[in-house]
């Protein structure tokens, strides 16, 4: 018995858009590791970019399966986009202001900054604005476009020194050994770094699939802050890959080792 | 009408130290389920960690339930041997395990820095301990400390959090929660015995607690020179005299019997073994008054810490220590005159504590001294180290005498008052020493520390 023809054609849409999907993944992974080295904020949006490609290629191609014409699709996604551009330029513009001041910007939470003729103590960052809190016991929020364009003086003590590189371990990893693991190798950079402050690990927050940490160090030297970084980066993604001891905790036993799936930035 | 808090604490000694060596006994291997404590027979099965920490915490607790202070409370601690969890009727015990080589590594960290803030090897520690393998372990043991107390923590939702000693200093930073977060600093805090390459990072794992509690008044004037930040309290350490009993006299002379001893004059040591505790200082004491008192002996008491049990870390100090105080009798020639009993059960050392003349306290650094308490409540006279953090409640003369430990004539000549004493000193000393232990019991602290908890909780 034949099958229908419109059971066929969503049959081969499903199939094209699974396909996409595990492409889509697929591409992600593979952009994040070709970034290797570089900055890990850049390299997860190189990521994302891979595979939002693969998800426009594969939706079109499922679209042209369903029998409408693409044409339509891009016109009406380049309408939706340049309404989207005008719309909310500002807020793009504060979106990605804080994309890249979260990549280049020297400075972080409870830092105090200057910026535009106002100073005060970062203690909030948010998608649209960074939140001050002025000596006056004033709230403070500047757009996070202004970075952008304005000068920031980081006025916090010996800010220089500091180096917070966020990073997100799967929910299941033994989070002590990843730990203990991080600080072996971190004490091989230990001439670089201010020998009166080992590293720290804060945990930012939990959800069921990932562990959100900060690995802090002190650097000694001004110039080597970026060298540092990287090679901080390094090891701990190494770190990511070495298999996980014997668990020491009694409630739990974590058995997989750490995942994938970081981001990272310097001073934020 | 305030609601009653649920609390978890958190310390390396466990309360339990399980025994395993009865065949069928309770062991983690054997038993993944919670156990009762009150299924498990005491010196067979288990025994209490001696020691101030856990002897003190234990009665706070009850105390704090019975009073409707404390309402759900866990308690987290080093435990590689015990049970998963241990039901101790009223709070449970959690045991975290190591394996035998981050133990060792753990073992030797901490070792390091208790050497230091005690001034060990003189003033300064290893300038490079932060940067080692073993730190590694030593934070390993404090998160996975950490992790099980967040778990924990998920399940009970804690209103406050109650960490122990040094051992577990970084426990509060790697607990990623807005609940208060309280410390309790057991040992000496002298800034000028911490090396400067561990002070930033001493500073900043103090600064993670909301408040820093210490034994003595001086150490809380100490970590504020230290430059720390937040709030430090001084609370006195405590035991809980119903703990401690008076034996009828025959008792207390069958148990002496039992390790040769009739009606010789017995000088006290209690304390475990280690070099800190300053027995080496009582023995040379003691040697120079043998002759003039034939009938005295001096009769330490104590093992190793949980640090130097199979079940701990495992370090062999104690063992090395005694080796070394056994050879330094024997040089100066007081064979029996020195008796070593080891770790005694409860009951047998208050009868010591009955038929002793006096005590010693000789340690060279000492967080309070708790045994002084003990002794008081003994109604019975003491000499105490300057160095004691239980120094502030000792009036010279009055309720016992004070002595520079590193000045051995001087405390021989306070051992040599007290033995030449027609015992009238020695009765007041005494008397007044059992009035000043009454600000060292858990009736005394109960209250202060409930207060405590509701300032730090906002109730």
């Amino acid at each position: 018995m034949a099958l229908n023809p419109i059971l066929i054609t969503l049959l081969t849409f499903g199939i094209l858009v699974a396909l996409t999907f595990l492409v889509g993944r697929l591409a992600k992974l593979l952009a994040v590791r070709a970034m290797g080295l570089s900055r890990p904020q850049v390299a997860a949006s190189v990521g994302v970019l891979a595979s939002a490609v693969v998800y426009l290629i594969g939706g079109v191609i499922a679209i042209q399966e369903l029998g409408i014409s693409p044409d339509i699709l891009f016109i009406v996604v380049a309408l939706l986009g340049a309404a989207a551009l005008i719309g909310l330029r500002e807020q793009l513009e504060n979106y990605g202001g804080k994309y890249f001041s979260d990549v280049y910007s020297p400075f972080k939470l409870g830092d105090s900054i200057t910026i535009g003729g106002h100073a005060g103590k970062v203690i909030e960052i948010n998608a649209m604005t960074t939140v001050l809190l002025s000596d006056d016991d004033h709230l403070i929020a500047i757009p996070n476009s202004m970075f952008m364009k304005e000068v920031v003086v980081n006025t916090t003590p010996q800010a220089w020194k500091e180096v917070a590189i966020p990073i997100s371990i799967g929910a299941n990893v033994d989070l002590a050994a990843f730990e203990a693991t991080v600080f072996r190798s971190l004490a091989k950079l230990r001439s670089r770094l201010d020998r009166r402050f080992p590293p720290v690990i804060t945990t930012r927050s939990r959800s069921a699939l990932s562990t959100d940490l900060t690995v802090t160090v002190m650097i000694r030297r001004p110039e080597d802050r970026d060298v540092i970084i990287t090679e901080v980066q390094k090891r701990i993604t190494e770190s990511r890959g070495k298999p996980v001891p014997v668990p020491a905790t009694a409630e739990k036993a974590p058995t997989t080792p750490p995942t994938a799936g970081s981001s990272a930035s310097p001073g934020r | 009408m305030v609601d009653s808090l649920s609390l978890c604490v958190n310390t390396q000694t466990p309360l339990v130290q399980v025994i395993g060596t009865r065949p069928g006994g309770v062991t983690r291997r054997s038993v993944a389920a919670t156990v009762r404590l009150s299924r498990l027979v005491e010196g067979t099965d288990y025994r209490l960690s001696p020691g101030g920490v856990t002897r003190m915490i234990a009665p706070l607790v009850r105390r704090l339930q019975s009073d409707g202070v404390l309402d759900e409370v866990h308690w987290v601690a080093l435990n590689p041997s015990g049970p998963r969890t241990i039901d101790a009727d009223g709070f449970t015990l959690h045991n975290v395990a190591l394996d035998p080589d981050r133990m060792a590594s753990y073992g030797h960290v901490k070792e390091a820095i208790w050497g230091a803030v005690h001034g060990l090897d003189g003033r300064g520690g290893d300038q490079e301990l932060l940067w080692t393998d073993q730190y590694s372990e030593y934070a390993y043991y404090n998160r996975a400390s950490a992790e099980v107390i967040q778990q924990l923590d998920r399940r009970y939702d804690f209103d406050a959090f109650y960490v122990h000693d040094f051992q577990q200093l970084a426990v509060g930073h790697m607990l990623n929660t807005l609940k208060p977060k309280i410390f309790r600093w057991h040992i000496p805090f002298d800034a000028t015995m911490i090396p400067e390459e561990w002070r930033l990072w001493m500073a900043a794992y103090f600064n993670s607690y909301d408040v820093v509690v210490v034994s003595a008044r001086r150490y809380r004037a100490a970590l504020k020179a230290f430059g720390h930040t937040g709030t430090v309290k001084q609370l006195y350490p405590y035991v809980d005299p119903a703990e401690f009993s008076r034996p009828p006299r025959d008792e207390v002379a069958a148990t002496l019997r039992a390790r040769g001893l009739h009606d010789e004059e017995i000088i006290l040591v209690v304390g475990r073994m280690d070099p800190m505790k300053g027995q080496d200082r009582a023995i040379r004491a003691f040697g120079s008054l043998a002759k003039e008192f034939p009938d005295a002996r001096l009769v330490l008491v104590g093992n190793g810490s949980f640090s130097g049990s199979r079940g701990g870390p495992g370090l062999s100090k104690g063992a090395r220590w005694r080796s070394h105080l056994e050879a330094l009798v024997k040089k100066l020639g007081l064979g029996r005159r020195v008796i070593f009993t080891g770790h005694l059960p409860q009951r047998e050392l208050d009868c010591f504590y009955e038929a002793a003349r006096f005590t010693v306290l000789p340690s060279v650094q000492e967080g309070f001294g708790l045994v002084v308490v003990e002794s008081w409540l003994h109604r019975k006279p003491t000499i105490v180290t300057c160095r004691a953090g239980i120094a502030e409640l000792v009036h010279d003369g009055r309720n016992g005498l004070l002595v520079d430990p590193d000045q051995p004539k001087k405390l021989a000549e306070k051992m040599h008052r007290l033995l030449a004493d027609d015992g009238e000193l020695g009765r007041r000393l005494g008397r007044e020493g059992y009035k000043a232990s009454k600000r060292c019991t858990v009736d005394a602290a109960a209250p202060a520390e409930a207060k405590l908890l509701r300032e730090v909780t906002g109730g």
